[in-house]
């Protein structure tokens, strides 16, 4: 029993150390492509709400457009696609279309954050000779951010776990490492267990940040939080 | 003339909120716009501001024409500025920055002049000791305050009050009244929708009675608060007082 036991340790080490070097690349893949995402969503979000209605429209396109196809489906057309046409590699083509993919979910976050600040609001701002430009960066965006803190982290997380999917073009990260893996050793049960509580420990860290984040946004008085 | 407001028109589906409306005021005037609720009072001040789109008719303040032009609108506010019965007080931002913002992105000052010009404000509306403090932990009576000060921080010809006092405490009106009578000592334009019939008495060079979207009558307060020429006038006195 102890000798199973032993070996049993043994055997997650060595797998938690074959996986290791991969590691990085799964958070670097995160962190670049939900840049791009908020960039994306940003700028889309704000497009959404413009009063040119041709712009609001192409706008709501390209968040139907982009949400109404599977994640997996958009990284096989970037890579495969439009990556032998633009000659991305797989880490760009990746982030990409994870990048993009986030950007309509966070598009939408965005939108509905400006409007939950109240009218009087952009009054008050445009009374004081704001461009519509201004208001929305001085007095609306500052205001929506701490309400949508607790969903884009959502999707940040999210898209951490989404970042497995890349694997797919044989980007080395997490999850390809531990097919890697068990396709060496034939290890099944050890092999993926371990790959999921790794992605485990870094969303559970992840929320406990963001639950930082929330408090350190907080205005004493202002919003849900005292 | 300083505001000139012709034939105004401002509909919201079928209903005129504003009817018609022709309306002088120099410069210097404090008129005050009363009535009962509904009477498009509120309506013909948010058009003052191009807050509110109007139908037909016309508007000049300063010699700036409202209308589609944004250049124009951009202008016009910078000359006008407004405070409303809501505060709507920047709750991201501390009462300084409150009063900082539109100086410094407007009218481009350097934080330090509108820093200076800031507190400068707060003091004259006796708010000087909370600066750091944010909205929230104001009482309406300061919040109005502040949203005087902040109005009047990138320099209005005319200031505009809606109804300003309607989501006060009793106790806190005086305060904001005060602010507002000094005001107009200084000689500062005033447009003010109010129902304080007294305050109306004292700082008023002018009232305007409003109903269905009409002017109704108007004259110096010892008209219409005293002898109103006008039955509707007299029948709305009669149920304020």
């Amino acid at each position: 029993m102890l000798d199973w036991v032993a070996k049993q340790i043994v055997l997650y080490w060595d797998i938690f150390k074959y996986l290791l070097p991969a590691l990085p690349w799964t958070v670097l893949i995160t962190i670049t492509s939900f840049a791009l995402a908020l960039i994306l969503g940003m700028i889309v979000g704000v497009l959404r709400i413009s009063r040119i209605k041709f712009v609001a429209k192409l706008a709501v396109i390209y968040i139907d457009v982009i949400r109404g196809v599977p994640l997996l489906v958009q990284i096989f057309f970037i890579y495969f696609g439009l990556g032998s046409l633009l000659n991305l590699d797989r880490f760009t083509a990746g982030v990409l279309a994870v990048g993009i993919c986030y950007s309509a979910y966070l598009a939408e976050i965005f939108r509905s954050g400006i409007n939950a600040i109240a009218q009087g609001q952009h009054e008050a701002a445009l009374s004081l000779g704001m461009t519509r430009f201004q208001t929305l960066r001085y007095v609306i965006i500052p205001q929506s951010w701490r309400i949508v803190i607790p969903p884009v982290a959502n999707q940040f997380i999210a898209s951490l776990k989404d970042s497995s999917l890349v694997s797919i073009i044989g980007m080395r990260e997490l999850t390809r490492a531990g097919r890697e893996y068990y396709s060496q050793y034939f290890v099944d049960f050890q092999t993926w267990l371990m790959v999921g509580l790794i992605y485990l420990i870094m969303t559970i860290t992840l929320s406990k940040i963001v639950k930082q984040l929330e408090r350190f946004y907080a205005v004493k008085g202002f919003g849900s939080q005292k | 003339m300083f505001i000139r407001v012709e034939n105004l028109i401002c509909r919201f589906g079928q209903i005129a909120a504003v009817d018609n409306v022709s309306l002088e005021i120099k410069k210097g005037e404090v008129v005050v716009i009363i009535g009962p609720s509904g009477s498009g009072k509120s309506t013909l001040l948010r058009c003052l501001n191009a807050l509110e789109d109007f139908d037909s008719g016309q508007i000049i303040i300063d010699n700036i024409a409202v209308d589609k032009n944004r250049k124009n609108i951009h202008n016009l506010r910078l000359e006008v500025g407004m405070v409303f019965q809501q505060f709507n007080l920047f709750p991201h931002l501390t009462v300084l920055d409150n009063v900082m913002l539109a100086q410094k992105v407007v009218r481009k000052r350097s934080t330090k002049d509108a820093a200076d010009k800031g507190r400068r404000l707060l003091e004259s509306v006796g708010l000087i000791d909370k600066v750091d403090s944010y909205p929230a932990e104001l009482s309406g009576g300061q919040k109005q305050r502040v949203a005087i000060a902040r109005a009047l921080a990138i320099d209005p010809q005319v200031m505009l009050f809606d109804e300003v006092t309607s989501a006060l405490d009793p106790e806190m009106i005086g305060e904001v009244l005060e602010v507002m009578k000094n005001l107009a000592a200084e000689g500062k334009t005033m447009v003010i929708v109010s129902h304080k019939m007294s305050f109306a008495r004292d700082v008023a060079n002018r009232i305007i009675f409003m109903e269905n979207g009409k002017i109704v009558e108007e004259g110096p307060p010892s008209q219409i608060l005293d002898n109103p020429k006008q039955k509707r006038t007299r029948d709305f006195l009669g149920n304020v007082h």
